[in-house]
């Protein structure tokens, strides 16, 4: 296995070449981007494709971004009294979701909502998992009287209920911006997440591979951002997605119970005035009118969750490593691999 | 008996910490409740605005006196709440923990039941999961579980009030009992609370299992994979033993910490469900402080359900260190 | 896997049982317990069916200590798992296995119904598992496990607990205590003596133990198995004693058995399979144990890797690493033959193999003439010098702090240690005794509670605190001093490709390189190690990678920041034993090369021996802290001067046959808590020569001429009080 030859010339110089490989291993800059590109956006793209849940997840996903995008250019703003009063759903090819009370279309209407709605998700997810993934990493990396302090305020955050807190404040002060209606509503959010990763931090900080790091005498930052984070990233994610879900919940409800302004057009607002206006509970006549928004804002949770359990795999090396190798010809061994060693535990 | 004292320390000051944020938000803020509340005040007074009266009303409403240094009216405040003085509602023109007191029970009891069915189906059903692990229903009973939980809460309750309420008129559609029934020991006061609650839970009860049976699933499906069954096997143990000695009580052990955190959510729900029952539990009437700006009630009900969370929690996981004996007098993290 | 080699697996049974000799049918022994005809398991799966046990025909004696030997991954697991019938599904057994109790008719141990098979599991075959932490239920303590046991087995509890509490102290256990307990209060050692406890409360007449002693230190390991023999007698048990580590039950077995690929290919009484082992498998094993009394240039390794269940190689299994492979061996799969009486091997060359292989023992006979370090070192520079150096660590409890008492752990207490250029250190000891802690506080990732590490003269903590008025900056000190750890799993980070991981260390390091250089430089040093094509291994990932390669890539990485000193912390003990030796060899060579050191941690002296024999380096033993001997590690291994190293050196391996296993050389099989730590000497509890002076006083390590000294007052001269003092409690007094 060894080479002894080499042993031969052994002086004790060891910027040598002794130890520099013969062949030339320099690759062309196009060849490290299709290479970077491979691992960081093909692969990655791949494996949520592999997976029946991620597929759909993400598909909805990407139908709920181009409506947010392109659909708002695309169809135009409801108007008043545009269509007839109340048309149910495909009684016209004009309102494929029928119209409300006041003859607007209700598609459109979706539509124009979903902007200020990803707005809102987006911030709220950004907030909670970036004020989490701080408070975490710091409070577990550092330790000491900075994490005691930060756990009890993360303590009391989460124990503080989420909904109450938040409908007192924007009684208090009506936000008025999406971007402020989604971290308001992840105002408390962030503490639960914020002490999954402090324990799954602990837990890596003590790995032998961080040690072997901080003996190299890599930067802390360094080995925050390469050697820790990237283990939290499933965490991560999948928090990122619970948020989301949280702050559609929550503005949903609280837009539906008229608690927040209707500065903005929302689903919940939608529902609001199916609730109030059309009285969607005693008739069936107005049943599209409520149903429309709620089934808009069930699939994209539906979407978020799916989406969710497929980006726990894109983290997991393991399988990353396949897709990255398949890409590169290389034979595919992985699964046998792996069957052989739940088979070898057990001999 | 030092971690007991921990927790308890702790779980005052998160009832400290609220009660803070309620002074805060009241009082400090420019704008906040107290500073309408006294402009509406000598705008009711028309001009002959007596400062000293509107002083008394304000704090006769917030606990809060305005003529007074700030920290000497944040003590003031402390004291009262922590005597159970929550001020008085502007609207009801009663103190607000008389109207809350009244409603509290409903609200525990409502969110109470929820939680302990929702557990009790969750644990249920991601046990059988478990054991069929893989098969047929498993992966469908987890599709529908993604679905079911796709679906807000206060949607379900909605739908439910639609069709069982309106619809069908099978279940009342508000109020915690019937109209013509005297609250007693009787049956048929217990009956029609029952009756009264069933649309409520429900709705909560069929949003949230799922995650519990997921949860469920996953402890049981780690638990059978143990050494320690494979020994307990080896040992000859009877079956009836193991399944409960063993898998069970292993797998229950860490639903407790999810018991735990929902204790929050569910009770956070209240407001939401509440208004749509109409029953008038706090959260309903936190519903309605809102509407009528009644500040007193509006913060009462945060300090309140903040605090029924609190000893919910607390409970659970005092009891906690007593079913699982590796806790015991352990420096135990809460969540 | 061939049908072709199915088929003559079951012909040669046959023909094996006709050519047996005498008539006598496989059946060597007359009253066996358990007697297995052609038992197979077999897993089906998708790459086809895979025979993780092949057709394997044995008898067990009634009150043997049969021994089963084979590395991981050979099928000795599955071979405990059949014999009380719970191969874990989807497994399949078949097959034939009777038990014979003494008293009572044959049962088919495979035909039996649930019920049947429950009751006969733990009442009559009772099994051990590694990790005996894992084999309790976390949530019931040690009493309910026993209690239970007996109330499923209809036992009367009352006398069934006397019995357990016998066990218990037979065990060095105290019964109360061990019974109050819950699994995760008691020690590695401890679960793992309660275990054997639990498996003996029914009285049954078999034992069979999967790797029982695996997990634990070697000292524990070797006095677990003194306490079995006691226990055999005792208790007229059965027992079968599954384990890779040929050594470690050398002494125990009567017999032996040794499996490679799923199948036996040697069986025989224990000395004469250790002494006059026929099969070229048998002799490779014993070939490369480190053996303490062997010289250091016979322990070869084994090389290749076994087979896959699933690929098996035609004819004899062995044939792509056998070196007398010939074509016959190649095509027909070699029959289980009698060598002597009671001796059989499956091997067509067996004469053969005996003179071609030998076993070391049998050339030199414990003559170390051969063992001259490979190099000698001049006196050097010293690199780290550890002065009076303490390690505390505090257990605290309690959210405030200031609430909670904490404990104070003496990790490492008043070191003195110096380390030079080109040199080596190896420190042994007991897990817990502070030689990790001593380790990393002398390359400076520990900080020391009070005493002085330093760096070629320069205080390691002070330049870290005070950056301004240092000689040689924290930076350089930092680059200096590496580490590789012991876990492979853990050594590497599991998201970054070996590239990656490796470029970081050229980045942060001292080197001035470009991409490219660095690149090279990867690539170079991974193919010089051995893992070639470079290119492949620098885009792999941790996981896809061996254990022992997983070890390499980490001591290139330490290697690449131009280290002064390694620390190596136990970083060959979690390779197979045929690996270490090719491990340590490599860093060896290596140490040329970089001009480093090495800090090697192991709790297995052979492994110092070898590592600092080589190098001419030390050994330091540590015991609860303390360094208690210090030498060069030929003197150290020879004429040890401390009571504790000759403890060590009793439960280091030897292939000793002949001797009866002994008791160990030491009172008590448990170490004292770290938090409390005795007084005086630390050994006195467990030192069989303690006397009073060693309760109160305790001794400083004072070395001879040759750098070789002991802590302990047998080291001082005939005026030390020691000598007049009387003997402590519990130690039968000699004057030796
Ligand atoms: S049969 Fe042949 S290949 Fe097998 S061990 Fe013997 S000599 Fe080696
Ligand atoms: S000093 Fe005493 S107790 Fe310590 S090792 Fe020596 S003889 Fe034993």
């Amino acid at each position: 296995m060894k080479s002894t030859d080499t042993k031969t010339d052994g002086g004790t110089d060891i910027d040598h070449d002794l130890f520099d490989s013969g062949s030339d291993v320099e690759l062309a800059r196009s060849e490290q981007l299709s290479n970077a590109f491979t691992e960081y956006v093909y692969a990655p793209v791949m494996i949520l494709w592999d997976d029946w849940r991620a597929r759909i997840g993400s598909l909805i996903i990407l139908g709920y971004l181009l409506m947010g995008t392109i659909g708002v250019i695309l169809v135009e703003p409801a108007t008043l009294h545009e269509g007839p009063r109340l048309e149910g759903v495909f009684e016209g090819t004009e309102f494929l979701l029928g119209t409300d009370i006041l003859g607007r279309d209700l598609f459109a209407m979706i539509v124009h909502a979903t902007p200020a709605m990803l707005q809102m998700i987006i911030a709220g997810g950004v907030f909670t998992t970036v004020v989490a993934t701080i408070i975490g990493t710091v409070s577990g990396y550092k330790g000491g009287v900075l994490d005691r302090v930060l756990m009890t305020v993360s303590d009391i955050a989460l124990t503080i209920p989420g909904l109450p807190l938040v409908i007192v404040i924007v009684v208090i002060f009506p936000p008025q911006h999406p971007v402020t209606v989604g971290i308001l509503l992840s105002i408390n959010a962030w503490a639960g997440l914020a002490r999954a990763l402090r324990s799954e931090v602990l837990a890596v900080r003590e790995e032998s591979y961080v040690e072997a790091s901080r003996t190299m005498n890599v930067p802390t930052r360094v080995i925050l951002t390469k050697d820790i984070i990237p283990n939290l990233m499933p965490y991560i994610m999948v928090n990122f997605v619970g948020a989301a879900r949280g702050v559609i919940f929550g503005s949903v409800g609280l837009y539906f119970l008229g608690i927040l302004p209707f500065t903005t057009l929302n689903w919940g607002v939608i529902l609001n005035m199916a609730y109030t206006q059309g009285g969607s509970l005693y008739t069936l006549e107005t049943i599209h009118w409520f149903l429309a928004p709620m089934i808009t804002i069930i699939l994209l949770s539906y979407g978020l969750i799916l989406f969710a359990q497929g980006m726990d795999r894109v983290f997991n090396p393991r399988i990353r490593a396949r897709h990255v190798q398949d890409d590169a010809g290389t034979e595919d061994t992985e699964d046998d691999g792996q069957i052989q060693t739940t088979v070898t535990e057990q001999i | 008996m030092n971690y007991f004292i921990k927790r308890i320390g702790q779980s005052v000051f998160t009832i400290f910490a609220v009660v803070s944020i309620s002074f805060g938000l009241i009082r400090l803020l420019p704008g906040g409740p107290a500073a309408q509340l006294r402009a509406q005040l000598i705008q009711d007074s028309a001009g002959a605005a007596d400062m000293e009266r509107v002083n008394r009303l304000v704090e006769l409403h917030t606990n809060i006196q305005p003529s007074k240094p700030v920290w000497e009216q944040y003590v003031d405040y402390m004291v009262a709440v922590f005597q159970g003085d929550l001020g008085e509602s502007l609207w009801h023109n009663e103190p607000v923990s008389a109207i809350l007191g009244e409603a509290l029970p409903w609200t525990v009891f409502l969110m109470g039941t929820s939680l302990f069915i929702s557990f009790v189906i969750g644990i249920a059903l991601g046990a059988v999961m478990a054991y069929y692990e893989g098969s047929n229903f498993d992966v469908s009973a987890t599709s529908g579980i993604i679905l079911l939980n796709s679906i807000p809460y206060y949607i379900a309750a909605v739908v439910l009030l639609y069709f069982l309420g309106y619809q069908m008129q099978v279940f009342p559609t508000g109020g915690h009992y019937g109209s013509g029934v005297e609250p007693s020991l009787s049956i048929g006061f217990f009956r029609s609370v029952l009756y009264h609650s069933v649309l409520p839970i429900s709705s909560m009860v069929i949003t949230s299992f799922g995650g519990t049976a997921i949860a469920m699933r996953g402890n049981a499906i780690s638990v059978l994979g143990n050494d320690y069954l494979r020994v307990a096997r080896l040992r000859g143990l009877r079956d009836r033993r193991i399944t409960m000695e063993y898998v069970a009580r292993n797998a229950l052990l860490p639903m407790y910490t999810g018991l735990m955190m929902s204790i929050g959510m569910v009770f956070g729900g209240s407001v939401i469900l509440e208004e749509i029952f109409t029953y008038p539990g706090v959260g309903y009437y936190m519903f309605q402080a809102i509407g009528s700006r009644d500040y007193p009630v509006l913060m009462g009900s945060l300090i309140l359900i903040t605090t029924a969370i609190v000893i919910g929690i607390l409970i659970a996981d005092l009891t906690y260190g007593k079913i699982d004996p590796r806790v015991r007098g352990e420096d135990r993290e809460v969540y | 896997m061939t049908e072709k080699h199915e088929t003559n697996v079951a012909a040669d049974g046959g023909t094996v049982q006709e050519s047996m000799a005498g008539g006598t049918s496989i059946n060597e022994v007359d009253d066996s317990i358990l007697s297995l005809r052609d038992v197979s398991v077999t897993f089906g799966m998708e790459r086809g069916k895979s025979k993780v046990l092949n057709s394997v025909s044995l008898d067990i004696e009634r009150q043997e200590i049969l021994g089963v030997v084979g590395e991981s991954g050979s099928g000795k697991s599955m071979f405990a798992s059949a014999l009380l019938d719970a191969v874990v599904k989807p497994g399949v057994v078949s097959g034939d296995i009777t038990y014979r109790p003494g008293e009572g008719s044959e049962t088919d141990l495979l035909n039996l119904s649930d019920e049947e098979l429950r009751q006969l599991r733990w009442e009559e075959i009772s099994m051990v598992f590694q990790g005996a932490m894992s084999s309790f239920n976390p949530t019931k303590d040690i009493r309910g496990h026993f209690e239970e046991t007996l109330k499923d087995h209809d036992y009367d509890v009352e006398s069934g607990m006397a019995h357990a509490r016998e066990l218990l102290s037979d065990l060095y256990l105290e019964p109360e205590r061990v019974l109050n307990s819950y699994p995760h209060e008691l020690s590695g050692g401890m679960s793992q003596r309660t275990l054997i406890a639990l498996s003996l409360v029914l009285e049954p007449e078999v034992l069979v133990m999967d790797e029982p002693t695996a997990a634990l230190d070697l000292l524990m390991q070797r006095s677990i198995l003194a306490l079995l023999e006691d226990l055999q007698t005792k208790y007229d048990l059965t027992i079968v004693f599954i384990t890779h580590d040929l050594p470690l039950v050398a002494g125990l077995a009567d017999r032996l058995a040794v499996m490679y690929a799923f199948e036996f290919v040697e069986i025989g009484p224990a000395d004469e399979l250790v002494q006059h082992s026929a099969h070229p498998y048998t002799r490779s094993l014993l070939r490369a144990v480190p053996n303490l009394d062997s010289p250091l240039d016979q322990m070869h390794p084994i090389e290749g890797a076994s087979p896959d269940p699933v690929n098996v190689p035609t004819g004899c299994s062995y044939h792509p690493r056998c070196s007398l492979a010939t074509d016959e061996c190649r095509s027909t799969d070699p029959p289980l033959e009698e060598v002597e009486v009671d001796h059989r091997t499956a091997c067509f060359h067996w004469q053969e193999s005996r003179q071609e292989i030998p076993l070391i023992d049998d050339e030199e006979t414990g003559e170390h003439d051969s063992d001259t370090p490979i190099r000698t070192a001049a006196p050097t520079d010293t690199v780290v010098e550890m002065q009076d150096v303490d390690v505390h660590f505090e257990q605290s409890s309690g959210f405030f702090g200031f609430l909670g008492e904490s404990d104070i752990v003496h990790a490492v207490d008043d070191v003195n240690l110096d380390i030079h250029e080109n040199d080596v250190v190896a420190l042994v000891g007991e897990s817990g005794c502070g030689k990790t802690t001593l380790g990393k506080a002398a390359i400076g990732i520990q900080r020391p509670t009070s005493g002085e590490v330093s760096y070629r003269g320069q205080d390691i903590w002070e330049a870290k605190d005070s950056p301004d008025s240092t000689d040689i900056p924290f930076d350089e000190i930092r680059q200096s001093l590496q580490i590789i750890h012991q876990d492979p799993g853990s050594s590497l980070n599991p998201n970054r490709t070996i590239e990656s991981t490796l470029e970081m260390a050229l980045k942060y390091g001292p080197h001035d390189m470009k991409k490219t250089s660095r690149r090279n430089r990867i690539h170079g040093m991974l193919s010089y190690v051995g893992m070639n094509p470079s290119e492949d291994y620098a885009s792999r990932y941790p996981h896809q990678l061996s254990g022992g390669e997983k070890q390499r890539v980490a001591l290139v990485r330490a290697l690449m920041m131009n280290p002064d000193l390694i620390l190596a912390d136990e970083s060959v003990s979690a390779l197979d034993v045929s690996l270490r030796i090719e491990m340590m060899d490599l860093m060896l060579e290596l140490q040329e090369q970089f001009d480093t050191s090495y800090v090697f941690i192991s709790h297995n002296l052979s492994n110092a021996r070898y590592f600092a024999g080589l190098a001419d380096g030390k050994i330091g033993v540590m015991y609860l802290g303390e360094l208690v001997e210090i030498g060069p590690a030929q003197a150290v291994i020879e004429n040890p001067k401390h009571p504790y190293t000759e403890v060590l050196k009793w439960s280091t391996e030897d292939l000793n046959v002949e001797e009866e296993l002994e008791n160990p050389p030491i009172r008590g099989i448990d170490i004292p808590d770290p938090v409390d730590p005795p007084s005086g000497c630390r050994f006195h509890t467990r030192c069989p020569y303690a006397r009073e002076a060693c309760v109160t006083q305790s001794p400083s390590i004072s070395e001879d001429e040759n750098e070789h000294g002991a802590a302990c007052f047998r080291d001082r001269g005939e005026d030390h009080e020691y000598w007049d003092s009387d003997p402590i409690q519990g130690v039968e007094a000699s004057d030796d």
